[in-house]
């Protein structure tokens, strides 16, 4: 019984040590880009210094007044949150819609699927156009248009749909109420972990595209934080510190976002996964 | 009502973001409070007391280049007193013909205008040679 337990107490002992020690490797790079925000010491510099020296926030403050970071910040924000919106929708119409049988569900399940190995690269130019025709270059809704919906969310809010039991839809059907209200009514409050990660996902791929506002935004005023981010870059070659602290800076928000919706994010991520 | 309230209040969701509002408010409210471009300090001699009729360079710093923002003189107790600085990272020098002059003193602000007043003396020293 003792040796049982002991043996238990070692092997959960050195499956956390694993544990640290992957996440010393995954944190690492953080750590090295937030001290030499913090310092603007030489990253090249050998032997490398752990802890940092004279540690203060100017560089950020540098980031913040010598390039239009309110203004990127506010772009990038703008853009997200649009891009949030729309995809909290429009993917929830379109899971639904797949829930439900219908001649063809089998097709535009598979035209879906096959639609996700094709690259955005491919399609820029017909969206550029597209864009250009609807007269939306420069603007907010331009940026955040070809993220409005993304097939991988709608298969999560599709996994999470399914779990809903059946006769609570036909009770509310029988309670008169429509499909949009079943939707906003019942499919979403009960799919809030499927709701969190189109939140993250949708936010983290608007908030770090770089090569769709590079095609269509011509006005410096209308650039997201990662187009900032490449200008900084080709301004201030010799700005270390200045350049990770705009990394922190532009890292931050999607980190904090992540951080707080963690938990639904993985249980939305999972949940379907084991579903017979 | 006043259970959900606070339930709803509570949630990461809502508190965190109603932080990050309250702090952005906060800062904001000292900057407005603080950010009249005073920049005060005061000019030691050679021999270590206070040099009057020095004349202070206050120069703006950029990434790539410096520019005069303004020159004042000190009074009788070597205390200068510049008013309109409108940067976030400014230089300092004192020089006085016949006497001196001073390091060049960086002073790095955490917001632009902000008001400040030299802990260190700028000292002014016989040029070598």
């Amino acid at each position: 019984m003792t040796r049982a337990r002991t043996w238990r107490a070692w092997k959960h002992a050195s499956l956390h040590l694993a544990m640290l020690a992957v996440s010393f490797c995954m944190l690492l790079p953080f750590y090295w880009v937030l001290k030499t925000s913090l310092t603007g010491e030489n990253i090249f510099v050998y032997p490398p210094g752990i802890v940092p020296v004279h540690p203060h926030l100017f560089y950020y403050i540098d980031v913040w007044y010598y390039i239009p970071f309110p203004r990127y910040l506010l772009n990038s924000v703008v853009v997200s949150v649009l891009s949030i919106a729309a995809n909290v929708v429009f993917n929830a119409l379109a899971a639904y819609a797949l829930t439900r049988h219908f001649r063809g569900r089998g097709a535009v399940i598979t035209i879906l699927l096959s639609c996700m190995m094709i690259p955005f690269q491919t399609t820029i130019v017909p969206a550029y156009l597209i864009t250009a025709k609807l007269g939306l270059l420069d603007s907010y809704l331009g940026l955040a248009l070809p993220t409005f919906s993304t097939i991988i969310c709608i298969f999560v809010y599709k996994a999470s749909f399914e779990a809903v039991p059946r006769s609570l839809i036909d009770a509310a059907r029988i309670d008169g109420l429509s499909e949009l209200q079943i939707i906003r009514r019942i499919m979403l409050p009960l799919s809030t972990s499927a709701v969190a990660t189109n939140v993250v996902l949708s936010f983290i791929w608007s908030w770090n595209n770089f090569l769709w506002p590079l095609i269509v935004v011509r006005d410096p005023l209308m650039q997201t934080l990662p187009l900032g981010l490449s200008r900084f870059l080709s301004y201030h070659e010799n700005t270390t510190g200045a350049l990770y602290a705009f990394c922190i800076m532009v890292l931050a928000p999607g980190i904090l976002l992540f951080l707080m919706a963690q938990k639904e994010f993985i249980r939305g991520l999972t949940s379907g996964a084991t579903k017979g | 009502m006043r259970s959900t309230f606070l339930r709803i209040v509570r949630h990461r969701f809502v508190a965190v973001p109603l932080l990050i509002v309250v702090a952005v408010l906060g800062w904001n409210a000292y900057v407005v409070t603080h950010g009249d471009g005073i920049v005060r300090g005061v000019v030691l001699g050679p021999d270590g007391r206070p040099l009057a009729g020095a004349t202070v360079t206050m120069m703006e710093q950029n990434f790539t280049t410096n520019s005069d923002r303004g020159k004042t003189m000190t009074r009788e107790d070597g205390a200068f007193e510049f008013t309109d600085n409108r940067s976030h990272n400014i230089q300092l020098r004192a020089e006085k013909p016949g006497v001196g002059r001073s390091d060049v003193v960086v002073v790095r602000l955490y917001f632009r205008a902000q008001d400040v007043t030299l802990r260190e003396p700028l000292r002014v020293t016989k040029p070598a040679g």
